[in-house]
């Protein structure tokens, strides 16, 4: 390591830190290695004592995967995933960030702006739980229950809260002297917007988009409650594996790595601008 | 081009007034500098000239139009800003293109206007290149070149130098004054710097607590200061300011040290206005060591205190007595010394008289 600060470090300081590298670095990776090694276990294996090692201790077979993905149901599952995980997104950006923008350069007349953005903030503190069952009844009543549309209203009003928050402030830290600079150049409030505030936010942007999109690929509490089959996403899936017969662990494996990796890969293409995003305007660029 | 008149303008932010009854008309064409220390209201003028900031009162017309309550579209002028204000993630012939994009013009005309401009300003080799890759006098140039290639009634730039270096700064002053020459079009000029202020303007107004305090050329600011605020402004360095006791022959005193005859048309008007003792402003540069020992008109004795030597001038701080001290650039180089003793004298017309009530100078 060329660090200087690490290279000065004592020995047994250099230690302790791999130590808990090692320690995180478990903490991550078991659960992945676990949902990996079941998902290529027959049933009894995944109950067997000391079946670990692929090969030595027992044969790997692709069974649960053959059977997962061909089951139409998995298929369905991650198209709604998809679907509503980036409808959710789009949506919530198209709402959310004009709404930002606007707390973040005008000041309204009756509330200020930081008090509206802290009652938006309020929406994320409250628990979902409180108001699963009003919204199931919404959703009900509106003949929305597991549909589509139905999951990506649902999902777009907790992360509408989320988006205006954090947009916000990534608006505001865009330069008012360049804002105005479009402004003398003859453009418009949405051309303002349009044309130098949004490429110039790319970074938050993306980065928002990107927990947008993780929160509803993730959520299950809801999506099990206002979804049974046509809407279904992964998460439901994956809570489905709990049958009479109890937890197959096989397809729960299976289903758990098909739900993962989506997020996961995606990640890696974010991954500069997550950096860079997540310090939310702690460094000005 | 266009005429550019304020009448009356005043600006407050709540209950803070920020600029007071600000009148000026433009001629077409001319160069004005507001200049002033932070604070002084010369921002806020331009930014409201621009449709930046709201009029609070008066009003302001652009080629004879009112044009309170326009946005900065409708007004048809441009603006450099202090620290450029590119556009970061648009290219040089992006931000040059921009107004004109807005505008609709047709693209072969933009490339073509964008060209010419980029000529004008040596710029053409940057096309291609972002904001964050030019030094600082590109994008100096730059954003004058986003000015004017919509060829805009008013020029407003507000201290648009301030951020480059000091040698750089004599040369882009020389290249904004030509170029200003040759568009013709009307200028304002915001910066804090009094030499800049001189080298630049046609018509100068110096600002201090958003009022005006005196609105002329460079040569009426310099020689003619309307009062004591602005005499001390203008001028590098300061001018002295020395308490003196009129003696009823036209002269004043000034301690033992000190004794000047006043240029009469001043001393007719100290004696019209009863005034017994008054402010006497003597430039550093126009003091000079008196050579002659028997001299007795206009003489200034001191002692040197501190000698900074300017290349082709030399800066001596003098000690004239009773704790007064003076500053005297005189056309020497080297050779003086702190403890030597001198005598200076100054051209009688030169002398400036201020009243201390008013502060205003007597003529």
């Amino acid at each position: 390591m060329d660090n200087l600060l690490w290279r000065s470090s004592k020995w047994a300081s250099k230690m302790i830190a791999m130590v808990i590298v090692c320690l995180a670095l478990c903490w991550v990776i078991v659960p992945f290695l676990w949902a990996i090694g079941n998902s290529i276990k027959t049933h009894t294996d995944v109950f067997r004592r000391g079946a670990i090692i692929p090969f030595l201790q027992f044969t790997p077979t692709l069974d649960s995967w053959k059977e997962v993905l061909g089951d139409p149901q998995t298929l369905n599952c991650l198209f709604s995933s998809t679907l509503v995980g980036v409808g959710t997104t789009a949506l919530v950006l198209l709402i959310g960030t004009p709404a930002a923008y606007s707390l973040a350069r005008f000041e309204f007349k009756r509330m200020k702006s930081k008090d509206i953005t802290l009652w938006f903030l309020s929406q994320r503190v409250m628990p979902p739980v409180v108001v699963l069952s009003p919204f199931y009844i919404l959703l009900a009543e509106i003949g929305m229950i597991d549909t589509w549309t139905g999951l990506i209203l649902l999902y777009s009003t907790f992360n509408l809260a989320f988006c205006v928050v954090i947009m916000r402030d990534i608006f505001r830290d865009v330069s008012k002297e360049v804002e105005e600079a479009a402004r003398m150049e003859g453009a418009s409030l949405w051309q303002i917007f349009w044309m130098i505030a949004l490429p110039l936010s790319l970074d938050g942007l993306i980065v928002t988009a990107f927990i947008v999109f993780a929160f509803c690929w993730n959520e299950a509490l809801f999506a099990s409650a206002v979804t049974s089959q046509h809407a279904a996403t992964m998460p439901t899936l994956i809570l489905a594996s709990r049958s009479t017969r109890g937890v197959d662990f096989s397809s729960a494996g299976v289903n758990t790595i098909l739900a993962i990796a989506p997020p996961v890969i995606l990640s890696f293409f974010v991954q500069r601008y997550l950096a860079r995003g997540l310090s939310f305007g702690a460094v000005k660029g | 081009m266009a005429i550019v008149e304020l009448s009356k303008v005043s600006k407050k932010y709540g209950e803070v007034l920020a600029l007071r009854d600000f009148s000026l008309t433009t001629r077409d064409g001319e160069f004005v500098v507001l200049v002033g220390p932070s604070g002084c209201g010369k921002t806020t003028t331009m930014r409201m000239i621009a449709g930046l900031e709201t009029v609070t009162e008066g009003e302001i017309k652009i080629g004879g139009k009112n044009v309170v309550g326009m946005i900065p579209r409708e007004r048809d002028v441009a603006m450099v800003f202090q620290n450029y204000a590119l556009f970061p993630h648009l290219n040089v012939f992006g931000n040059l293109s921009f107004g004109l994009r807005l505008r609709k013009v047709p693209k072969e005309r933009v490339a073509e206007k964008v060209r010419s401009v980029a000529k004008v300003l040596d710029i053409e080799h940057l096309m291609e290149r972002k904001p964050r890759e030019l030094s600082g006098g590109e994008r100096q140039r730059v954003a004058l070149g986003r000015a004017i290639v919509r060829e805009p009634k008013v020029f407003l730039m507000d201290e648009p130098l301030s951020n480059i270096d000091a040698k750089l700064r004599v040369e882009m002053r020389a290249e904004i004054i030509k170029l200003q020459r040759r568009l013709g079009v009307t200028t304002f000029y915001v910066t804090h710097d009094q030499v800049e202020a001189l080298s630049m303007g046609d018509r100068i107004v110096v600002m201090s607590k958003g009022l005006v305090q005196q609105v002329g050329t460079p040569k009426e600011l310099y020689n003619a200061p309307i009062n004591l605020y602005v005499a001390g402004f203008i001028g590098s360095p300061s001018m002295n300011f020395l308490r003196a006791q009129m003696n009823g022959d036209g002269t004043v005193s000034s301690g033992e040290n000190v004794t000047l005859v006043l240029p009469q048309d001043r001393a007719a008007a100290v004696v019209r206005n009863g005034i017994s003792d008054a402010w006497v402003g003597i430039r550093p540069e126009h003091l000079m060591i008196e050579r002659n020992p028997g001299a007795t008109r206009n003489i200034i004795k001191g002692i040197v205190e501190a000698v900074e030597p300017q290349g082709a001038t030399t800066i001596l701080q003098i000690n004239i007595g009773q704790e007064k001290k003076i500053i005297a650039q005189i056309n020497e180089q080297w050779g003086r010394e702190a403890g030597e003793k001198l005598s200076l004298t100054v051209a009688s017309e030169l002398i400036q008289v201020f009243d201390p009530k008013t502060e205003r100078a007597v003529n």
